[in-house]
């Protein structure tokens, strides 16, 4: 029965080891059969706890099930302390270490993806350091920018570095009700990462390790066959040229011509040719190869390594945890490996000092180095070179083992090994806190004190790469590089909270009040240093580098903040609830008189379910809370100083006596008023629980009017001279959604429990400007009314089909199909939207756009995630669907990977294209005639944003999966083992996006981002950078 | 009393809290630390040198001359290409930069010699700014301190081109009676000399653009400017800091002022360029690849102008029209065969010497420029060269003075011996060196100022576009002399005689290039094949013959070249326009 005394049927009641097990009837009565004398049943019903009796002989066994409420009794960390589930009133959501077990990741961010409504991850690649930036319900600020702060144990810290498996919950405070008490950097949101604390009485080690087989999820397909290729580009060119003029070249690296291109026929035609030869005449190498450059690029695959031990225990006055993490991720270039690795060392401790006083202590420590190739020859990455000088006919290595030219600009570089950046980042922490308990337990003091350190260093080293053109003549590449740079970076960070909490149950009032005092100190420091002359190519330090150009930069950051916050929480019967907050701020970074302000919020619920009226059955409606909360925050992620007139020193490019001097110039003129960017939610949410709770449905919807962000001033006549100072001037509005369902249950199978859980989440959210000084609507800035994101561009009206429709279509001279400006059948045809004649962009504002129109909206929409997770007889299995409902993608100039020769002539056609160029057999294909630079060159008719191009780039991806298996008991007790867990898990195994029309498995959607920016400035072509990565793990987790 | 101790305890106290939010930059310098002291003037002043030309105005700054064909049509000669909306140039930040010092420059600390010397550089630099400005938009507002966000300046409009050039002649002069030093051993500094230099360049220009642009109503001013710049110029030769360098070796001495390392007694003024220190610009990228860059060539009817090694002009002879690349090219001006590349030209391949030919896949008219382009090969893919740019050179100043005086008519024999007459003798030349020439050259005047009668300005402009080609003169030149129509010239490029034959361009054995109207069956390696049929797949070819089978190379000849008198003002950029209409746009846009 249940609490109330009612039978509860079809309760599952098993034997222990033994198959027998029954269901109770409609008066909630059992009767079992067996063998056994004794031994011990276990009881099991869905939203009740499991009991286990022991029994002897025929004896009858009466139990009271108790409802589980986990669900609603779990407690949610919140700012400085935590709630019952069941009385929040903000927008929070918690997730526990159960979403990251058995996955391979290599940093957090990876892993926490798809798993929290509107908490936004877009990695821009798949880079082993890379780390998404934390976003909470969408964009946050055009002035100043900001991110969810990033809270772990309470303390502001990089989850970039964390070990994945100290975590215990992540939380995420979406609304300003329930981050207000962080005040300033709260504004958007804050995310609050609990390590895990000793669990059990005796010692308890855990010990897991994890295999995984990695490789990229897509690899472009290009065209290798070296004829196939040349005759592709010597079309291309051609074209461009209107046919009058034929490559001499190929881009930098290789010459070219039409007998070459003959050449090349006849030996693909015939493959016993041999494909390096020397010119008798230049007595240079001629290359006729069909190499693929990927292939030198990367390994077949890869592998990551992953250990972690943790080890805890508890005694009456003290409690510890230490817990030690190793990962390895060779990288995954074939050579000059990218090698990645991870190390953490936590350790914590707790002593009761006296009944009253707990003191504990929690130190971190995290380390991760990180190998990055590069390149001399060009800067940029890879992915660019091996497009740009990466010919397929050019092998890597000549017969006498030197590099080819063409190497040298690419994969070659790595070959040869010297050329790199090294980073070795580490963070020490250490934080010291007591908690002291007075009257019973009601009023608790806590303080704390952390110090961190954290060190972000850099080297990198540039030599010439030798390469031969001509048998026995060595020449080197990167002449202007022959030097190290090695860059410090420190910060150093103190954070210290005093607060008092306070707890009252009186009859049916409940109060809690809680006060608080914080102080944060961050100190950044910098030192850059360069130096070219290295004496050999394999220096490793400064002390190797004799040359002229010494450069030594320093740099200075400090900045320091303090707050006293206050909560009071008050419930009536659990039913009305009710929650304010308000923050008192203080920040260095603004002028003396604007340095402090207030920031308060309040929320409120009301649990239907509470009232006394509510005559739902509870089976059907379990529980019914409203939510609203509303307030407002400021934003103080500004840089520091921008309201001192300071002038800045920097190192000139320009010699001036034999040396670069350092010169300096105007300050910026400084803005007449700086004052807080102001984020105000309202939030209302909506928690139901149905059929006993066994459905659980949290939504919430929100708006965010971000006011007084810090851009740009009016525009000012050019003769000002300078910047129009940025103030206070731009508000902006983001409205959105979040929705949670899940739903567990639970039957029989083979007589044994099969326990299933689904969880399905979808957010969205969508930002448009409200103010911004831009009052003639350029269509190049921000504007008024602007949604965020939104693409504007041409309409294609199909390709010309003849020579008659491009003398009476609307004058295209604005761009180019050819350099002579000739237009031909089978050339993109745009839309005279405002039947002017003309094809323009008008005067380039929103009013007068010319023929462009909002044709899509970049920012991703809809985001959603689907686990599945069931366990059966000991096995256990889950899947986690991850994606974006809705975002647009143009190809970027320089996307090569969409592109191909499209862009540049010497660029690598996706085999996609192939059966896909128009033609005149070929009318209907979906790229026009075969020219090239038409996506690169300014007023190149692809280039030019237009529909027909734009792509689908929403995208579904099986994120993980894993089957896994519990191990017996009775294996294992006799090796003193307590539990253990083998698995296998799959990441990323299958993904799928509208935009594989076109661009087959080319690119990852998740890649179709701006091109490398550790190497590069970004700009290079969208998706040349480092691939998103599948992988294979196999696992196994043992406790002691 | 009690409370009144309450309250200034509070007050102290949360003064003291606010203080303790004081952050104090370290990283940067205030205003004080910057102008007490000579150091810190030097520091600020640096700044400026950002003002000077760059490579790219220098060694690419004739991409839009009329002297070359390019690989395609600059936007500002392509009819409806470019207006108001394209315009640009109309940016103020170095002027505010400058301004800002001058107001600074103030202090107590230094002495004030030191501080008029770095006003006076200051002072310089804004005059630098000024002609860039008029010479670009003609009439362009005066405004010599930092204006605030509300000031009146913001939206007045324009002043007159006569008191802005009078303001920048202050600067000119205040910068030559106050710049401490004469000269500067790596020629990269700023010294009196580079500014009187400056002076010269700057006030021959504004003599000639008011002499020859009658519209303006400005004639009667002229003579003024061109005593000012003839007077500059003298300044700098009775000087005796520098002299024409190479003089005595006329087969290479001009082209190694171009691609040389070191400084030499030429140079008042240079862009350096260091190995060493790894700064490099990309001139034989640019000269020399077959993608990037413009690819510029020299027309036909410019090196038609160059005369032949006696001092007599090369278009006297009766075939000079149907002459080949290969006898045109030989017995000329040794600067011909150190600008462009002809026979015995020859480069550096790893460490073979190898002959190079004009390569049709980088030239478009045969006339392929060698001047700024190392011999190296391995220095072509990228920014590599180290060579020195000058930015003056002695030789511009004594065409300078050349120029001024033949303008003022005061140009003797002596000194057309002591300036022209030792350019040419650099280049070979072996007549006409010593006294002014008496008859207008027919060529010149038809072919480029056919309003021009007197035969020393004639032939003084012939000699300012040989010494001086691809040096970023060209397109003002053109400008200041009224002669914009000449913008829009035919790109001629050399005499092919015939088509469907091979011509070996430098002589070496090894056939270069190859034009046909029907593509031949069997190709030679190493050979270029044109395609010169008027028409290709039904579209006109951009390159053709003049008369079809034969003739001068033609190119670009699609695309139409339109020249309108409101060219010679840039348009007032549309936005600037539309923010300050009080601007009013130049006439005509």
């Amino acid at each position: 029965m249940d609490e109330e005394g009612k039978a509860l049927k079809d309760v599952s009641v098993t034997i222990n080891g033994t198959a027998a097990g029954t269901k109770t009837n409609d008066e909630g009565r059992f009767t079992l059969h067996s063998n056994a004398s004794q031994g011990s049943i276990t009881f099991s019903y869905v939203g009740y706890k499991t009991e286990v009796r022991t029994f002897s002989g025929n004896a009858q066994i009466n139990l009271v099930l108790t409802a589980d409420k986990k669900a609603l009794d779990e407690v949610v960390v919140v700012g400085y302390g935590t709630q019952r589930k069941a009385n929040l009133t903000g927008a929070v959501e918690q997730i526990t270490d159960e979403a990251l077990k058995n996955r391979p990741l290599t940093n957090l961010s990876q892993g926490l993806q798809g798993l929290i409504p509107n908490l936004n991850l877009t990695p821009p690649d798949g880079r082993p350091s890379t780390s998404a930036t934390f976003n909470v319900r969408g964009v946050t600020s055009i002035g100043q920018g900001g991110e969810a702060l990033v809270l772990i144990d309470g303390v502001e810290g990089n989850p970039a570095l964390i070990n994945p498996q100290d975590i215990a919950s992540i939380t995420v405070l979406k609304d300003a009700a329930s981050s207000a008490i962080y005040g300033a950097r709260g504004a958007f949101g804050v995310i609050l990462i609990t390590t895990k604390n000793p669990q059990n009485e005796k010692l308890q080690i855990n010990y897991t390790s994890n295999y995984s087989i990695k490789k990229p999820t897509y690899i472009p397909e290009f065209v290798t066959d070296g004829y196939t290729w040349a005759s592709m580009f010597n079309e291309a060119f051609a074209s461009w040229n209107n046919y009058a003029s034929y490559p001499q070249n190929v881009n930098k690296t290789l010459p070219f011509s039409q007998e070459y291109l003959q050449e090349l026929k006849r030996r693909s035609e015939d493959p016993s040719l041999p494909r390096v030869e020397v010119d008798p005449v230049t007595g240079q190498y001629v290359y006729y190869d069909s190499h693929n450059w990927f292939k030198d690029l990367y390994k077949s695959n890869t592998q990551s390594i992953d250990q972690g031990i943790t080890v805890s225990g508890k005694s009456n006055r003290t409690s510890y945890l230490l817990s030690g993490h190793y990962f390895n991720q060779p990288g995954l270039f074939r050579y000059n490996s990218d090698d990645y690795k991870m190390y953490n060392v936590r350790s914590k401790g707790s002593l009761d000092v006296f009944p009253w006083l707990t003191v504990s202590n929690n130190t971190d420590f995290s380390k991760v180095i990180y190998h990055i190739p590069m390149n001399v020859g060009e800067t940029g990455g890879i992915w660019r070179n091996i497009v740009a000088e990466g010919h397929p006919m050019v092998p890597l290595y000549n017969p006498d083992g030197t590099l080819t030219y063409s190497a040298a600009y690419t994969v070659g570089d790595y070959a040869y090994g010297k050329n790199g950046m090294d980073y070795d980042k580490n963070i020490f922490r250490n934080t010291a806190s007591f908690n002291a308990r007075f009257f019973n337990n009601a009023l608790n003091i806590k303080g704390d004190f952390t110090y961190q350190i954290t060190n972000n260093d850099e080297t990198r080293r540039r030599v010439p790469v030798p390469y031969s053109r001509i048998p026995g003549v060595i020449e080197y590449l990167g002449n202007a590089y022959n030097d190290m740079r090695v860059i410090k970076r420190s910060t150093e960070y103190i954070a210290s909270n005093l607060y008092g909490e306070f707890e009252k149950k009186f009859k049916r009032h409940y109060l809690k009040t809680l006060l608080g005092y914080n102080y944060e100190l961050s100190t950044y420091k910098r030192v850059g240093t360069e130096r070219n002359g290295l004496i050999y190519a394999d220096a490793e330090d400064l002390n190797l580098a004799l040359g002229e150009s010494m450069t030594i930069t320093g740099g200075y950051e400090q900045w320091n903040i303090m707050g006293g916050f206050f909560r009071v929480n008050y419930s009536y019967d659990d039913r009305y609830l009710l929650e304010i907050n308000g923050r008192y701020d203080g920040s260095s970074k603004f002028p003396a008189h604007e340095r402090f302000a207030f920031f308060p919020s309040i929320s409120a619920g009301w649990r239907l379910t509470k009232e006394p009226y509510w005559n739902i059955s509870r089976d059907l409606i379990s529980d019914l809370k409203l939510r609203a909360s509303y307030g407002s925050l400021g934003n103080g992620n500004i840089s520091s100083y921008v309201f001192q007139e300071q002038l800045s020193l920097s190192k000139m490019t320009r010699i001036i006596e034999g040396v670069q001097n350092p010169s300096t110039s105007a300050p910026a003129v400084l803005p007449a008023g700086l004052t807080w960017e102001t984020a105000t939610t309202a939030n209302f949410g909506l928690d139901l629980g149905l059929f006993n709770n066994k459905l659980l449905i949290n939504a919430d919807y929100y708006q965010r009017k971000t006011i007084n962000m810090f851009t740009t001033g009016p525009e000012l006549p050019a003769v000002f001279g300078a910047a129009s100072p940025r103030g206070n001037y731009a508000d902006l509005m983001t409205k959105g959604f979040e929705l949670s369902v899940s739903y567990r249950d639970r039957f029989l199978l083979a007589e044994k429990p099969f326990n299933y859980n689904i969880r399905a989440i979808l957010s969205d959210n969508k930002s448009t400007i409200l103010k911004y000084n831009n009052s003639r609507k350029l269509l190049s800035d921000y504007y008024e009314g602007q949604t965020l994101g939104e693409i504007w561009g041409y309409v294609t009206d199909g390709f010309f089909v003849s020579e008659e429709q491009i003398r009476t279509s609307a004058n295209q001279s604005l761009f180019l199909s050819t350099a002579a400006g000739v237009w031909r059948v089978g050339d993109i045809k745009f839309k005279d939207l405002n039947n002017d004649g003309v094809i323009d962009y008008g005067d380039n504002t929103v009013n007068n756009p010319g023929d462009k129109v909002i044709i899509g909206n970049s920012s991703p929409r809809y985001r959603f995630g689907l686990n599945l997770s069931a366990d059966w007889n000991r096995l256990f299995f889950s899947a986690f669907i991850q994606g974006v409902g809705k975002r647009d993608w143009y190809p970027s100039r320089g996307a090569n990977t969409f592109w191909g020769q499209y862009n540049a002539p010497y660029g690598h056609p996706p085999v996609s294209q192939i059966g896909n160029i128009w033609s005149e057999d070929n009318p209907n294909a979906y790229f026009p005639r075969y020219t090239a630079y038409l996506a690169w060159t300014a007023g190149g008719v692809l280039r030019e944003v237009q529909t027909r191009y734009l792509q689908n780039a929403a995208y579904v991806r099986l994120k993980n999966i894993q089957l896994g298996y519990n191990l017996p008991d009775q294996w294992l007790r006799k090796a003193g083992i307590k539990g253990a867990s083998v698995y296998v898990s799959g990441e990323n195994l299958y993904t799928y996006s509208p935009m594989f029309k076109y661009t087959k498995n080319n690119i990852d959607p998740e890649n179709v981002s701006e091109s490398d920016q550790l190497l590069g400035d970004g700009n290079q072509g969208d998706g040349f950078n480092y691939p998103m990565l599948k992988s294979v793990s196999f696992g196994l987790s043992i406790t002691f | 009393m009690k409370n009144i101790i309450t309250i200034i305890g509070a007050t102290t106290l949360l003064f003291a809290s606010c203080n303790k939010l004081d952050q104090i930059p370290k990283s940067t310098v205030s205003k004080e630390a910057v102008f007490n002291s000579e150091a810190g003037l030097k520091l600020y002043t640096n700044s400026f040198y950002t003002l000077l030309p760059t490579s790219n105005d220098i060694l690419k700054g004739d991409n839009m001359g009329d002297f070359v064909a390019r690989k395609d049509v600059p936007d500002f000669f392509r009819a409806g290409a470019f207006g108001p909306a394209q315009s640009t140039g109309w940016t103020w930040t170095s002027l505010r930069n400058i301004n800002y010092f001058l107001e600074n420059n103030n202090s107590s600390s230094v002495s004030e010699a030191v501080r008029n010397n770095y006003n006076g550089i200051a002072r310089l630099f804004r005059a630098l700014f000024y002609f860039e400005k008029v010479k670009r938009f003609g009439d362009v507002p005066w405004i010599n301190r930092t204006l605030s966000t509300n000031d009146e300046l913001l939206y007045s409009g324009r002043d007159p081109r006569a008191l802005v050039m009078d303001s920048v002649l202050n600067d000119l002069n205040y910068a030559i009676e106050n710049i401490s030093a004469a000269s500067e051993a790596t020629r990269t500094r700023i010294t009196r000399t580079v500014a009187q230099a400056l002076k010269s360049r700057i006030c021959l220009f504004e003599g000639t653009y008011r002499k020859y642009h009658t519209e303006l109503n400005l004639q009667s001013t002229a003579n003024r400017w061109l005593q000012e710049a003839a007077d500059a110029a003298q300044a700098v030769i009775n000087s005796n800091l520098y002299s024409l360098a190479n003089i005595t070796d006329i087969e290479n001495g001009y082209r190694n002022l171009f691609i040389s390392t070191s400084v030499n007694s030429e140079t008042l003024l240079c862009i350096a360029y260091s190995q060493e220190l790894g700064v490099f610009h990309d001139a034989n990228w640019y000269y020399t690849s077959a993608t990037a860059g413009d690819r510029l060539s020299f027309t036909r009817k410019f090196i038609n102008t160059y005369l032949r090694s006696d001092g007599t002009p090369f278009t006297d002879l009766p075939d000079y029209k149907t002459q080949t690349f290969m006898s045109e090219t030989k017995n000329r001006d040794k600067r011909l065969n150190q600008t462009i590349r002809t026979q015995g030209y020859t480069r550096i391949n790893g460490t073979q010497t190898v002959n190079v030919p004009p390569q049709f896949s980088q030239t478009y008219t045969g006339y392929q420029p060698a001047k700024w382009v190392n011999p190296d090969m391995g220095l072509d893919g990228g920014s590599r060269n180290a060579s020195n740019i000058p930015i003056i050179r002695y030789a511009e100043v004594l065409l300078n003075y050349a120029e001024a005086k033949a303008e003022l008519g005061t140009l003797t024999d002596e000194d057309w011996a002591n300036t022209i007459g030792q350019l040419r003798k650099r280049g070979g030349i072996t007549g006409g060196l010593s006294t002014k020439p008496t008859q207008a050259d027919n060529y010149i005047r038809q072919n480029y100022f056919p309003n021009i009668s007197d035969p020393v300005i004639l032939e003084v402009r012939r000699e300012r576009g040989i010494e001086l080609a691809l040096e970023g003169f060209r397109f003002y030149d053109i400008i200041r002399w009224k002669r914009g129509e000449l913008f829009t010239d035919t790109w001629n490029g050399m005499y092919v005689p015939a088509l469907n034959t091979m011509m070996d361009l430098n002589e070496d054995g090894v056939n270069d290039v190859y034009f046909y109207t029907e593509r031949p069956s069997n190709m030679q390696s190493g050979v270029i094949y044109i395609n010169v049929a008027p028409e290709v797949n039904g579209q006109p070819n951009n390159m053709i013959l003049s008369e079809t089978n034969k003739g001068e190379i033609q190119w670009m000849n699609t695309i139409p070249r339109v020249w309108n008198d409101r060219m010679y003002l840039y348009p007032i950029p549309l936005n600037d326009l539309t923010l300050n209409p009080n601007l009013k746009q130049n006439p005509n846009w």
